[in-house]
């Protein structure tokens, strides 16, 4: 009777851990269910919309929250809520959101992600947003899209003019920023032999981000009229102006002319090493033209133009990046995200967006607010109105591969492990595979 | 005699001062590169690569530290880096010790091949399951959520967690629960009244180990996670780094905080847990 | 120690048991499966159930980024494992790996033995204990933010090396394809030694002290003692220490992605790192899945031994 008790308090007490464990366990994983991120059923039957983008962030503290303040005073049917994320992780988010479905309603999107967020279905047509809309789109500066359609608009375009250090260049007695390849070669080539402590270029070739291939060598050929494609398709081989752009870079490289550890260098890196002197000059974006005033107040420097091969007269290219816009598939609310996007292009919106993030506007008829803004800037529009704004890899499929490929086999030319055209040839091939 | 006792201290005298100077020249290794993270910290940013570098130089400042504890994102950094891994440990600690003891204590079907999943799982690369794993958690609507963190790392530190604690029962004579049991104490009350209380050691190491990898992980930090109230201090980190320009000193301060729990913890528990680590070691 | 003192509790128990199995009722027999369950439950949906889908990704065309995807055999093992690059990958993981295992062990012990010499007072052991364990406490992205600072070619390491005459010009150890591995491994040792040391400190208690009393009466030298006491004692702990670290350097992802990113030239391409891209820079997920799944293949012989070690150290 007793052992026949004690076993079953024994196992009464074995049945309240287990179900304590049990209990546990499922609470941790169906106690949340009540706070989704995203729950629609809001009480004031407002449309919640979600909006990721990197680009509140790169902007002086509160100012996207501003707009989108402004955007919900105009539709108080409308909420916004922003999710920001520095620009090296949104990517791997937005990939995995996509796909498993949960991608934001409205995406901040780089021209090297639509490719495959287009391909999987994740975005939505934004043509027939448009016209759904009864919106034209003759003030858009540019669209970007495959067969005809749509996906992604650029908000804010960011030009990459040459930044050069005056004390450093007069230190080496040049005069005035270099305007050709030659000069440019020279230039860097007369810093860094003059001046202990000082290189005259900063070129980043560190494959955690690749983007160095597209910021400081293509950009050579493209400010120079030149391409990579050929009718949309890779066009490396035999091509004088990209193997012009490979050998300058190969050239200032090979002969110590940048600052050294360039393998492992990384865009960062760049302003870094531009705001404490230690670089003469670097092609870098004009939005960190903030971050270089904020980094050194004393630094005094110049924009200008990226110089171009010798004796090329026609109209020079200027590497532009874009931030830019999208609108995910499975929204629940397609025509209230669109009125979002609207709004971020509208003429007032734009100007004001394209001017917070020292970036032109992606609508035509907006101009940027020049009063009270770095004088760089307004240098950096007059050259930005001379030039033809080009990105080559904006849309391409696995942008980032394509750059990581290049770089690789780059960096063998440079060990002179083989020459440029070999280079160019091996690159070329692995391309088309991507293609 | 007097010829053989000074000869001896001598030779200890030597041994001691060999010891020392190894220690020393080990400590270098251990220490330099956090001393000069350390020295980076109270510098300007624009001093960070002076050249010549020195330990400390005339940009002396607190504003790095002042910065990051005055920014209220950066602080709910840490209150969900606490939160986190506390609940992490309390719910690893807890299964861990029940899993532990089964394994230790009982014999079943299945017991071996039950063992050798739960061993073999930790030669799973977490990069490998992102992608499913970031499905899984929208599909149970943990994405950036406490709890979603909180499963992860329970997932990821229980496989060692049960090992340490089965090797730790282990060690533990049974003639203990047996006695008790002919006494007629139920297996509940032998583990938690007999084994738990003798067992702080390997439980501290288990916690100790389980708090450290939930507070120092990053990738499915990242990922798992979608706005500022959920991040956590590595992420915090890295968002620091930011996009155009490091902020080297913001990132060592950061980093000098985000460290300072973990150590306090193990300067605490360090006794315990080499304790801990000793028992489960004999039979590991 | 324990261990003997376990065998006859162990023996009875293994005698009983057979005789009393049909007689246990069936809810008692269930009770530690009901026990194990929450562990089960969290492996199994989180970790099982991954590998199974991720498994799945690598018998298909694309996955992810094509909403239709078509099953495909085994023809992205074959095309993995015909890649050079991958080859390229396992072997730098290879040296990464037995590197940095090595070197644990080797710190690990060497520093175990000086924390545990019996001449040092109780302070200043604690002290050293305390800054041998620093590195342990940074995560992997703050080591490697903190290892580009140290290692920049104006950075402290440079300075040193070249002032005392070492070295003549600042070399870019990270950026220089000759010594990149190098340096990424050094980083890992020195951020992944403590754990090793504090688990042969903890060994080192248990080493019984009438062993080495026994031997210094024989005559043995400080070296003699070492290679006849202490490393037969520390083996068992050596040796799982050794799997496990082998285990955990094989996924190292952060540190190498965070200071390299598996250049210059791929020379610090991993397999981790060479998956990443493969998911994330070329959006091949099926491809990626392929080499993951060759990559748990070749961990799970690691753990086959593990478990086969440990299954031999509950049976002594």
């Amino acid at each position: 009777m007793s052992i026949d008790a004690r076993g079953r308090s024994k196992r009464l007490a074995w049945k309240t851990t287990i179900v304590a464990l049990v209990t546990a366990v499922v609470l941790l994983v169906a106690g949340c269910t009540g706070t989704p991120s995203n729950n629609n059923a809001n009480t004031n039957q407002k449309v919640q919309l979600t909006f990721s983008q990197w680009w509140a962030p790169e902007m002086p503290a509160g100012a996207l929250q501003n707009l989108i303040d402004q955007f919900q005073t105009q539709n108080p049917n409308i909420s916004v809520k922003l999710i920001s994320a520095p620009f090296a992780s949104l990517q791997t988010q937005t990939i995995s959101e996509a796909a498993s479905g949960t991608l934001p309603d409205v995406v901040g999107l780089d021209g090297a992600w639509v490719n495959p967020l287009f391909k999987q279905g994740a975005l939505l047509n934004l043509t027939n947003a448009m016209k759904s809309a009864n919106y034209d789109p003759k003030d858009l500066a540019s669209q970007v899209g495959y067969n005809g359609a749509t996906y992604m608009i650029p908000v804010v375009n960011f030009v990459y003019p040459l930044f050069t250090n005056d004390a450093i260049l007069a230190k080496a007695g040049i005069s005035s920023p270099p305007k050709t390849w030659s000069e440019f070669t020279a230039d860097a080539k007369k810093i860094s032999q003059s001046q202990a402590g000082a290189k005259g270029w900063v070129v980043p070739l560190g494959t955690t981000n690749p983007n160095g291939v597209q910021n400081d060598i293509l950009s050579w050929a493209w400010a120079s009229g030149g391409s990579m494609l050929k009718n949309g398709k890779p066009n490396l081989t035999g091509n004088p102006d990209v193997t012009g752009a490979v050998n300058l870079v190969k050239d200032l490289v090979q002969s110590n002319a940048v600052l050294p550890g360039a393998n492992g260098l990384q865009e960062t890196d760049k302003v870094e090493n531009f705001i404490n002197g230690r670089v003469g000059m670097m092609v870098d974006s004009l939005a960190h033209v903030t971050t270089i005033t904020k980094g050194n107040a004393k630094l005094k420097f110049s924009v200008s133009a990226q110089p171009v091969k010798d004796g090329y007269m026609g109209k020079p290219g200027i590497l532009t990046a874009s931030w830019g816009i999208g609108i995910s598939a499975k929204s629940q609310h397609p025509a209230e995200a669109w009125k979002l996007v609207q709004f971020l292009m509208s003429q007032a919106t734009n100007s004001k967006l394209s001017t917070l993030a020292n970036g032109f506007p992606g609508n035509k008829v907006s101009k940027p607010d020049f009063t009270g803004a770095d004088p760089h800037f307004q240098q950096a529009f007059a050259i930005y109105q001379r030039s033809n704004p080009v990105n080559e890899f904006t849309g391409l499929p696995a942008a980032n591969q394509l750059m990581t490929d290049f770089l690789n086999e780059f960096q063998k030319t440079v060990a002179n492990q083989e020459s440029t055209d070999k280079m160019l040839s091996n690159v070329q091939a692995q391309w088309q595979q991507q293609f | 005699m007097s010829a053989f006792t000074s000869s001896a201290l001598r030779r200890r005298v030597r041994a001691r001062i060999g010891l020392y100077f190894g220690l020393t020249l080990g400590a270098v290794f251990a220490g330099f590169p956090v001393l000069w993270m350390l020295s980076s910290s109270f510098k300007s940013n624009s001093n960070i690569f002076a050249y010549p570098p020195k330990l400390f130089d005339s940009s002396f400042t607190l504003a790095p530290y002042l910065a990051v504890l005055s920014n209220p994102v950066q602080i709910g950094y840490f209150v969900n880096s606490y939160v986190v891994a506390l609940s992490v440990t309390v719910v690893t600690l807890f299964v861990a010790l029940i899993t532990g003891y089964v394994f230790s204590r009982y014999e079943f079907p299945l017991k071996r091949i039950i063992n050798v999943v739960i061993i073999g799982v930790q030669a799973v690369p977490p990069i490998t399951l992102l992608i499913p794993f970031f499905g899984i958690m929208v599909a149970l609507k943990l994405y950036n959520t406490y709890q979603g963190l909180i499963i992860t790392y329970v997932v990821f530190t229980l496989p060692y967690a049960v090992i340490m604690m089965t090797a730790y029962f282990d060690s533990l004579p049974k003639e203990m629960d047996e006695a008790a049991k002919v006494d007629g104490a139920s297996a509940q009350s032998i583990l938690w009244r007999i084994l738990v209380p003798i067992s702080v050691p390997g439980m501290v190491s288990v916690g100790l180990y389980t708090f450290m990898i939930s507070w120092n992980e990053y990738l499915f930090a990242l990922t798992l996670t979608q706005t500022d109230d959920r991040r956590t201090v590595p992420v915090g980190i890295q968002l620091l780094m930011g996009q155009n320009n490091y902020l080297w000193n913001e990132v060592m301060a950061m980093s000098i905080l985000g460290s300072i729990p973990v150590l306090v913890l193990f300067l605490i528990f360090q006794r315990y847990f080499i304790g801990g680590l000793a028992a489960g070691a004999v039979k590991a | 120690m324990a261990s003997s003192l376990l065998t006859p509790g162990q023996d009875q128990r293994s005698a009983t048991v057979p005789a009393g199995r049909h007689q246990r009722p069936l809810r008692e027999r269930l009770e530690p499966y009901l026990l194990i369950s929450p562990t089960m439950l969290l492996i199994l949906g989180l970790m099982v159930i991954p590998i199974v889908i991720v498994i799945g990704y690598s018998l298909m065309d694309n996955v992810v980024t094509n909403p239709t995807p078509k099953f495909v055999g085994i023809s992205n093992y074959v095309t993995i494992l015909t890649t050079p690059a991958f080859w390229s990958a396992a072997g730098n993981t290879l040296i990464f790996t037995v590197g940095s295992v090595v070197a644990h062990m080797v710190i690990g012990i060497l520093f175990a033995l000086m924390l545990n010499s019996k001449t040092m007072a109780r302070v200043p052991r604690a002290i050293f204990r305390a800054i041998y364990i620093l590195p342990w406490i940074f995560t992997a992205s703050v080591v490697a933010v903190l290892w580009r600072l140290l290692l920049d070619p104006s950075g402290v390491i440079n300075y040193l090396f070249t002032s005392v005459g070492l070295l003549h010009e600042a070399v870019p150890w990270l950026a220089t394809a000759s010594t990149a591995l190098l340096a990424v491994t050094v980083i890992n040792i020195w951020s992944g030694y403590p754990f090793f040391m504090i688990s042969l400190l903890a060994g080192l208690q248990g080493v019984p002290t009438d062993l080495y009393e026994a031997a210094r009466v024989d005559g043995a030298g400080f070296f003699r003692q070492f290679v006849s006491v202490t490393l037969p004692a520390l083996k068992p702990i050596l040796y799982s220490m050794a799997l496990l670290d082998l285990l955990w350097t094989t996924q190292q992802f952060t540190l190498i992605w965070a200071t390299t990113g598996g250049g210059p030239l791929e020379r610090t391409e991993v397999l981790s790192t060479f998956t990443y891209k493969l998911a994330f820079n070329s959006y091949q997920f099926s491809m990626a899945a392929t080499s993951a799944v060759i990559v748990l293949a070749g961990s799970l012989v690691v753990a086959v031994f593990y478990v086969r070690r440990q299954r031999k150290a509950a049976q002594r």
